[in-house]
């Protein structure tokens, strides 16, 4: 891609970190002057305070305890072990991550293929109307999501609202058997994390000038070209973006496949909730943990990547 | 599911600790779909005590909390294996028996059991069986036992609880195995078994089983008799047989944990619990076998005919702790469900 404008407007989260990468190194002087002072450390405080707190205190406890050992009741026991990694690399436990990260991802693609165009519709549409339909992406969380899967059980089982629906219209189809397979599943991912995909493209095409586009036309290329070779460099923030927001919490969702898949086909968030709560084999579930976390950074990493080749 | 439920509810509690310290409170830890509100509100009414009810779908799962150090909570309600490690292991305060006068209600067959010979830590709270629900509408053949269950005509038609040892312990049963006997190498035996079940298999739910039979979703369920009891009050088209091949039973205890800050208002809930007339409350919302003699004269003749609630036999027998097996148990399973 050769986008003739720098993608990634400031303020956008991914468009940002990218910029920072590319900064040249600021002068001895200037850095002196941009020098943190006490009260932006004090301002800062509550913040470090968390992180210390809630992210890297439990990540260095499960980080420990995935080289410990269980006992006989399923406390951790400090002697020091590779048997949880070993496992974590045995063949059952490969092909659930695999299948989560294809759920995950065929999750973010249908994401992006129904955002992408609420998105832009809603970024294009007129001053007043925008506020408006953005609230109609929110109004879903005004309500538990547990409420909202539920909903999705009464729609999609046997002789739940669909089926009923199908019926009524009197095709010669049989009823739809939906409800507990992976399609459930994969609905009820989509349906979870669409929004999370839709507001940072909007923010990225909300920002989109008009003239870029115009310019585009102006000089021959057809909606198609100046969607590719335009639009979508330009937005393309807001899709990486997206893509984090959806894939990586996509892969660790077990209440899904609990509740909408019938706890028939385990993902890794399901088999690491399990070493906690019933196999009482803590440290292998730590071992899962950390290394699901290594996965995590490894797909930022290429999401980040991907968005600077981009811009 | 259970997990954000769980989560919410401790914030809650959290919040309302710190709010209202001065109260009197109990930190209740007991299974989901187990207490009726109604036995909470009435508890708080008569002795001012908040309880902070919180819930839990499994043994191992209160024992993981627990031995992470949970000295939060005041009261537990194990299954009777799990007991036995608790006692095992010390995390149980004994009871004082004087400050529970209406033990006296409880049948005599229910008091010294094994997991507690003395009775010097816990209190029968329920008790009941793991058996098979027919919709006798749409499954016509004689269902008898798990060889009538899982077969082929049924794929996608059953419901089981979401329970890996007793999914393991019922295979067991067709190859004559007892609920105890559980080896490394019985466990392999039992793979094929459970490979092919699992393939016929819709749903594995054990909060609310219930429902998918409920919702027409699957015609046949091995679940909690509890869970069948309702759904025979609902219809008796649902019929519960206790599986030929072998059937256990639970006993779910009410209990102190060592750590408890609240250990008499612990004490005042079980002795409010064993009146016969809260009692019955619990039977009449959660069904399972009452074993307060002095409740079950308050129930009705319907539910005292309810076949699921009281079936007729003999005495079946519990699980046991199996310590670190359960670890394999889960293995197999996750394998099997990943379908290899």
């Amino acid at each position: 891609m050769n986008a003739p404008v720098r993608a990634g407007p400031p303020g956008d989260g991914v468009g940002e970190a990218m910029e920072a990468d590319d900064t040249p190194v600021p002068a001895a002087a200037e850095l002196d002057r941009r020098k943190p002072r006490l009260l932006a450390w004090l301002l800062l405080a509550p913040l470090l305070v968390w992180l210390a707190g809630f992210v890297v205190a439990p990540t260095a406890i499960l980080f420990v305890y995935s080289f410990c050992e269980r006992d006989e009741v399923g406390r951790v026991v400090y002697h020091f072990t590779w048997d949880n990694y070993r496992r974590v690399f045995d063949p059952i436990y490969l092909h659930i991550f695999w299948r989560s990260i294809l759920y995950a991802g065929l999750t973010t693609v249908i994401c992006v293929v129904i955002g992408y165009p609420v998105a832009y519709f809603i970024a294009r549409a007129r001053e007043e109307w925008r506020h408006k339909l953005l609230l109609l992406v929110m109004i879903p969380f005004w309500t538990s999501f547990l409420i909202r899967t539920y909903a999705w059980i009464t729609i999609l089982k046997q002789e739940g609202l669909l089926n009923g629906f199908l019926q009524s219209l009197a095709l010669p189809v049989a009823p739809l058997d939906l409800l507990y397979t992976p399609t459930a599943v994969v609905i009820g991912l989509v349906y979870a994390y669409l929004p999370f995909m839709i507001l940072p493209i909007y923010g990225s095409a909300e920002k989109l000038e008009n003239a870029v586009i115009e310019a585009a036309y102006d000089l021959g290329a057809g909606p198609l070209r100046a969607f590719s070779a335009v639009i979508v460099p330009l937005t393309m923030p807001g899709i990486a973006a997206g893509t984090l927001l959806v894939f990586v919490p996509a892969i660790g969702m077990f209440a899904i496949t609990d509740l909408m898949g019938g706890a028939k086909v385990p993902m890794i968030g399901n088999v690491i909730q399990n070493q906690f709560l019933q196999a009482r084999d803590w440290p292998f579930g730590a071992a899962l943990g950390v290394v699901f976390m290594l996965m995590f950074a490894v797909t930022y990493w290429i999401v980040q990547r991907r968005g600077a080749q981009m811009a | 599911m259970k997990s954000l439920h769980r989560m919410l509810a401790a914030s809650l509690a959290l919040g309302a600790a710190s709010a209202l310290s001065a109260k009197e409170e109990l930190n209740l830890f007991a299974w989901s779909e187990y207490i009726p509100q109604g036995v909470l509100d009435g508890f708080k009414q008569e002795t001012g005590i908040e309880v902070n009810y919180e819930t839990y779908a499994s043994n191992e799962e209160l024992l993981s909390k627990l031995l992470a150090g949970g000295g939060a909570y005041d009261l537990v309600q194990p299954s009777d294996y799990a007991a036995e490690v608790m006692i095992k292991q010390k995390l149980l305060a004994p009871l004082d028996k004087a400050q529970l006068a209406n033990l006296k209600n409880l049948g005599p067959q229910f008091r010294h059991l094994p997991h507690d010979p003395a009775d010097d830590y816990t209190v029968p709270y329920m008790t009941g069986t793991v058996g098979i629900v027919v919709n006798t509408a749409v499954v016509k053949d004689p269902i008898r036992g798990f060889g009538d269950v899982f077969q082929p005509k049924f794929k996608d038609r059953i419901v089981v609880l979401n329970d890996n040892r007793e999914i393991v312990t019922w295979a067991l049963y067709t190859l004559g195995v007892s609920a105890n006997a559980i080896s490394k190498e019985n466990i392999e035996q039992a793979r094929p078994i459970v490979a092919r079940w699992i393939k016929l298999i819709k749903v594995f739910d054990s909060d609310s089983p219930k429902t998918a039979l409920l919702n027409g979703d699957v015609d046949l369920g091995v679940v909690w008799s509890g869970e069948a009891a309702i759904l025979w009050k609902e219809n008796k088209k649902f019929q519960y047989v206790l599986a030929a091949e072998g059937a256990h039973q639970f006993i779910d205890v009410l209990a102190i944990p060592v750590a408890a800050r609240h250990k008499a208002a612990a004490h005042q809930f079980i002795n409010y619990i064993l009146r016969p007339e809260v009692s019955k409350l619990i039977s009449d919302e959660f069904p399972y076998t009452n074993p307060n003699l002095e409740a079950r004269k308050l129930l009705s003749p319907e539910q005292l005919a309810n076949p699921a609630s009281y079936p007729a036999g003999g005495k079946l027998e519990t699980f046991h702790d199996i310590g670190k097996l359960a670890a394999d148990i889960d293995r197999l399973m996750t394998d099997l469900k990943s379908g290899r």
